[in-house]
């Protein structure tokens, strides 16, 4: 009997594990409520500096306000998890309603909280209405961090102009997640919904991958004939929303680029570079977030704009051996034999050479400069790049799909730029959102032993290597774009595991 | 479209309600309230467009090249930087003239003014890089070379006015300090001195636990792996400075306080003779050249005598007695090296101080009576009153000239060794790529040590990582300055960072140069002994002056030198650092000081564009 309970309790505890798994809403509030906790924690560890024996005030004051918002998520938490796994296996709307109290707590800086906000007040939420949560909550972070440079002692010039732009964009982004609730649904959107999906289209000038994404998908169902057929695409993207971890990675590299970008009207580049000599190693205050370096610039303007750097050669170092190396990789795979002999043992040859050292001597033999940075880092990618690209396209170029090609009398040239490119996309797709990480980390690497750019312009190694000689004595200096790179590496290696998991036809 | 109307208004209030709060940078430096912002905008408004200027350094000036990158940009030039990673690829890039302002510095490690310009300013100066090839200066650097203290001092002035104030030849930065560290667990700290000029003399190093002398290698650390070259006429730079000083016995050295003495030299005594242009100095016998076999410092059993002394001096006058000779001009004054044979000499020739005859001086702390002077030092026995004395002779009065014999390429080599080794090559033909001179770093790199070392440590061997050196067993035996410490071994350590963390790792015993953040994290620990005190380093910026160069014009200099606030320097050196004006700042007080002036420097950048239109 006892046998039979424990089997019961058992498989009760599987299915409401499942249920509440296959709730978005729990694992938003889920994450909302261990971040909460774990910060709350840090703050509380924080208070009292055993060394010193001093009191902070304000740590204490910020271990008050994360524990009341754990407390507040634990409570929603609590709620949801009642809910979803009781009878109706659904949200009642009176849970449904406490999502509203989430939403402000982007006011205090608490992302996770407005995600979890929106996501529980909504009953059957499209992609459409997803995505635009996210370009909210991307603008709005620029927004934010902008602010902070209200107390610097002056402002760009076009800090204004941009923060009504960024403004303006919020609040265009806040109407579309009210349309996409009413407007969209898993069929054909509404057409007073089509104006909101080109404005989102038109984000991605902004940075916001997110609107983009969203106008695309509103649109692209908007044009399909049989509405009875789904869109691969937008699958694989639907797919992909169901890993939470997946899309805070892809929110994180969408706000550094974006920040990236709003960067130009919204933070002064003088600071960043223009030495200071009455603010030499400042801790950290409201006017330097993050401190000043030896030369009084401060450092969180300086990682702001070195975003913009490792960025930059991380994707093109990316897609210039995707380009060189997938065409490599077809030609070999497709013709095999003497070509790909030939084509792959050069490649060989090419991967033997450890990828930072050959970054080295190409930078030592033609200078360092950003060009020649991502020359030498794309040259050192090709061979894998390749080599993925081979493999897959040896398997596609043996099926039915392709004889039929060939059958119909199509060149070898359109076979591969038509049938087997497109086929063989998705496993370099993922391995450059991997790669994309790796670049950004050998660019760092390259500047912090003194031969990526040049040593003033601000780039995430440089501003570590700078910080490495006050590890002791101003250790801030390192450690902001220490987490800064830590950061990007996560994003995108998380994203890229998201974006192979939902990729994968097995795991449809 | 109401929501629409009612999002912009929105958005146009939160816009209003934020620029109420916060200023603009073109308010802000429109108000004129800040100095420095007002004065920017003034040097831009003069000048039309950014004057090009190709700055050059060293990585270990990384950060007084981004302070004159950041002045001189902001005074209106575009600075294109060039970072070279040592000295040597950083000489290099200087012979190679593609620069137009270098990184520079220079110690003056004789202690004497002439020392401070000759070499870096006078047309035949073996480091003038630029070059400054002015008639006037060279005649201000004799005329003050043949006066006493208290007229060159004037002189010295006139010459920095018109070389920095009138000219700009150089762009002076600060001057340093000399910091050491010595982890005082393994070693004493007394026994290492921190000279204000010299290089610290490794002989009297000794452990705490004096019984690990004879067998605990010191370890000791310098930046630069390659060494110009180990014949110390051929080199005069950081590289071998240290090594070089303590590889060769000199007949006078100088004390920490920048004093001629004789104490640790080859002589007993020096004497200056009457008229102040003839110099005495009585050698010592137990001084004796070692060399390496299999590894190990051996005595050669050849003595360190007055034909060496002679052969060193004349070698090192003669501008071609050595391809790539380095240091001639600081022996420019001296017109004979000779060796005496007559006592009577001594007798007869009076002290330029006291006026007695100069054996009494010579005389003092002898271990034994004068009775006979010898040539060949094979007969040589001081015990027995049988001694070398040799004499040199200037153009000039010229007291200056024991400096310059206290100097690392004055160190005495071996006349038998050396004339072998060049023998193998014609002067005349000398080709690099395949000759091979006394010194060659390479070739001692290679493994083949042909060097002699009269000095207390011979060098055992070198490679990429390390130098090594091993005690000079005939070196002054049985007297205080025998050398303590049996083994000594120079790391080469690139950066001050590392060569910092590898001192308070206790892989380093003793840090010749510590950065200021090593003095701030060093200072705490009560294990290191962290010792400062001024020194005659300058730090200073050289032009680019060869022919075609666009900083032959004076504006354009002028416009650089102004353009220069030191106190910048001094500032993120944490106050370590101090002004200073020229290479001269550090031994005669001059009065100048050097001021920032955008305006000026505006002024004559204008000057300089409206020229070259």
């Amino acid at each position: 009997m006892a046998s039979q309970q424990h089997d019961k309790d058992f498989y009760i505890k599987k299915v409401n594990s499942r249920k509440l798994g296959g709730s978005i809403e729990f694992t938003t509030i889920r994450l909302a409520k261990q971040v909460n906790f774990v910060v709350s924690i840090l703050f509380l560890l924080n208070c009292y500096d055993l060394f010193e024996k001093k009191f902070s005030l304000l740590s204490a004051i910020g271990f008050c306000v994360m524990f009341a918002e754990y407390l507040v998520t634990a409570f929603v938490s609590s709620k949801i998890v009642k809910d979803v796994t009781g009878e109706d296996n659904s949200l009642s709307s009176s849970t449904r309603k406490l999502g509203y109290l989430l939403i402000p707590f982007m006011f205090l800086g608490n992302i996770l909280m407005t995600i979890s906000g929106f996501m529980i007040v909504k009953k059957g939420k499209t992609i459409e209405y997803q995505l635009s949560i996210y370009s909210f909550i991307s603008t709005f972070s620029i927004i934010a961090v902008s602010c902070i440079n209200l107390f610097k002692p002056y402002v760009s010039d076009t800090f204004f102009l941009g923060m009504g732009l960024y403004g303006a964009y919020t609040l265009i982004n806040l109407a579309t997640i009210v349309m996409a609730g009413k407007y969209t649904s898993a069929k054909k959107p509404d057409k007073k919904f089509l104006a909101f999906a080109v404005l989102g289209i038109l984000g991605i000038a902004l940075g916001n991958l997110f609107s983009f994404l969203m106008g695309i998908i509103a649109i692209r169902k908007y044009t399909n004939k049989n509405e009875d057929i789904n869109i691969e695409w937008i699958d694989v993207v639907k797919r992909l929303f169901k890993n939470y971890m997946s899309v805070i990675g892809m929110l994180v590299v969408t706000f550094l680029i974006s920040v990236s970008i709003a960067s130009t009207l919204t933070f002064d580049y003088s600071i960043a570079i223009d030495n200071n000599y009455s603010a030499l190693l400042l801790p950290p205050c409201l006017e330097y977030p993050f401190g000043t370096d030896e030369f009084g610039r401060c450092v969180f303007t300086r990682i702001v704009f070195g975003a913009r750097i490792s960025l930059l050669v991380g994707l093109v170092a990316t897609i210039i051996p995707i380009i060189i190396g997938g065409l490599l990789g077809a030609v070999a795979g497709y013709y095999g034999g003497k070509k790909d002999n030939v084509i792959m043992r050069v490649l060989d040859v090419l991967y033997a050479v450890p990828g930072i050292l050959l970054a080295i001597a190409i930078i030592a033999a033609f200078g360092a400069n950003t060009l020649n940075l991502i020359i030498a880092l794309s040259i050192g990618n090709i061979p894998s790049y390749a080599r993925t690209v081979r493999a897959t396209v040896m398997g596609i170029s043996g099926q039915e799909f392709v004889e039929a090609a060939k059958a119909c009398g199509a060149k070898n040239g359109t076979i591969i730029l038509k049938h087997i490119i497109p086929n063989s996309l998705a496993p370099v797709i993922v391995r450059a959102t991997m790669g994309i990480g790796g670049a950004v980390l050998s660019t760092s690497s390259l500047s912090f032993l003194g031969i990526g750019v040049e040593p003033h312009i601000p780039e995430w190694g440089n501003i570590l290597k700078a910080g490495s000689a006050y590890l002791e004595t101003n250790p801030y200096i390192a450690i902001f774009p220490g987490l800064a790179i830590i950061t990007i590496v996560l994003a995108f290696n998380y994203f890229g595991d998201g974006l192979r998991d939902s990729l994968d036809p097995k795991l449809k | 479209m109401k929501k629409f109307i009612s999002f912009a208004l929105a958005a146009a209030l939160m816009t209003s309600v934020l620029s109420g709060c916060a200023k603009t940078k073109s308010q802000v430096e429109g108000n004129g309230s800040n100095g420095a912002a007002s004065s920017k905008n003034q040097a831009a408004s003069q000048t039309n467009k950014p004057e090009d200027i190709r700055l050059l350094a060293q990585s270990s000036n990384e950060k007084d090249m981004n302070i004159m990158r950041d002045q001189l940009t902001k005074a209106g030039f575009n600075v294109i930087i060039n970072m070279q990673p040592d000295y040597s690829s950083f000489k290099t890039a200087v012979e190679s003239g593609q620069y137009d302002l270098a990184l520079s510095g220079w110690t003056t490690v004789t202690g004497n003014p002439d020392y401070a310009v000759r070499s870096i300013y006078h047309s035949l100066g073996s480091y003038n890089n630029s070059p400054i090839k002015d008639e006037k200066v060279d005649e201000l650097i004799d005329k003050a070379a043949g006066e006493t203290p208290a007229q060159y001092e004037k002189t010295y002035t006139d010459l920095e006015n018109y070389m920095i104030t009138e000219n700009a030849y150089l762009v002076p930065i600060y001057s340093s300090p000399r910091i050491h560290g010595v982890n005082n667990k393994v070693v004493d700290p007394a026994t290492v001195k921190n000279a204000k000029s010299r290089s610290f003399p490794w002989e009297q190093i000794s452990y705490v636990d004096a019984s690990l002398n004879a067998t605990r290698p010191l370890i000791m650390t310098q930046t630069g792996n390659v060494l110009t070259s180990l014949d110390p006429i051929q080199a005069n730079d950081g590289s071998v400075n240290a090594l070089s000083t303590n590889m060769h016995i000199r007949l006078v050295n100088l004390t920490s306080e920048d004093d001629i003495t004789a104490e640790g030299s080859l002589s007993y005594n020096y004497a200056i003779g009457e008229g102040n242009d003839n110099f005495y100095f009585i050698l010592k016998d137990n001084a004796y050249f070692s060399k390496v076999e299999n590894g190990k410092a051996v005595n050669t059993g050849v003595r360190v005598g007055a034909d060496d002394v002679v052969f060193t001096f004349e070698r090192a006058m003669d501008k071609d007695s050595v391809p790539d000779h380095r240091t001639y001009s600081l022996y420019e004054s001296i017109t004979k090296v000779e060796v005496v044979n007559d006592v009577n000499v001594l007798n007869e020739t009076k002290d330029s101080d006291t006026g007695k005859p100069i054996i009494e001086i010579l005389s003092k702390g002898l271990p034994g009576e004068v009775k006979e002077l010898v040539e060949d030092k094979t007969l040589v026995n001081n015990a027995e009153g049988k001694y070398q004395v040799v004499k040199i002779s200037t153009k000039r009065p010229f007291p200056q000239v024991l400096n310059y014999l206290a100097h690392q390429s004055a160190g005495i080599v071996s006349k038998e060794q050396i004339s072998k080794i060049n023998a193998n090559f014609n002067k005349a033909t000398f080709d690099p790529t395949k000759d091979v001179a006394y010194g060659n770093f390479s070739v001692l790199k290679g493994g083949k040590n042909d060097l002699w070392f009269s000095g207390p440590y011979a060098l055992i061997s070198v490679d990429d990582y390390n130098v090594k050196f091993q005690k000079n067993p005939g070196y002054l035996t049985g007297s205080e300055f025998e050398p303590k410490i049996e083994h000594i071994t120079y790391k080469f350590i690139k950066d001050s960072t590392g060569a910092v963390s590898a001192f308070r790792s206790g892989e380093i015993d003793v840090l010749p140069f510590v950065d200021e953040t090593g003095v701030e994290v060093l200072s705490s620990n009560s294990n290191f002994t962290v010792e400062t005190r001024t020194s005659n380093g300058v730090a200073y910026a050289e032009f680019n002056m060869r022919e075609g160069s666009k900083f032959t014009d004076k504006d354009l200099r002028l416009a650089v030198l102004y353009a220069i606030n030191q106190n910048d320097y001094i500032a993120v050196h944490k106050n370590l650092k101090s002004p200073c004006y020229s290479t001269i700042s550090t031994l005669i007080d001059t009065g100048n000081v050097h001021k920032q002036d955008l305006a000026k420097s505006a002024e004559h950048l204008a000057a300089y564009q409206a020229k070259s239109k």
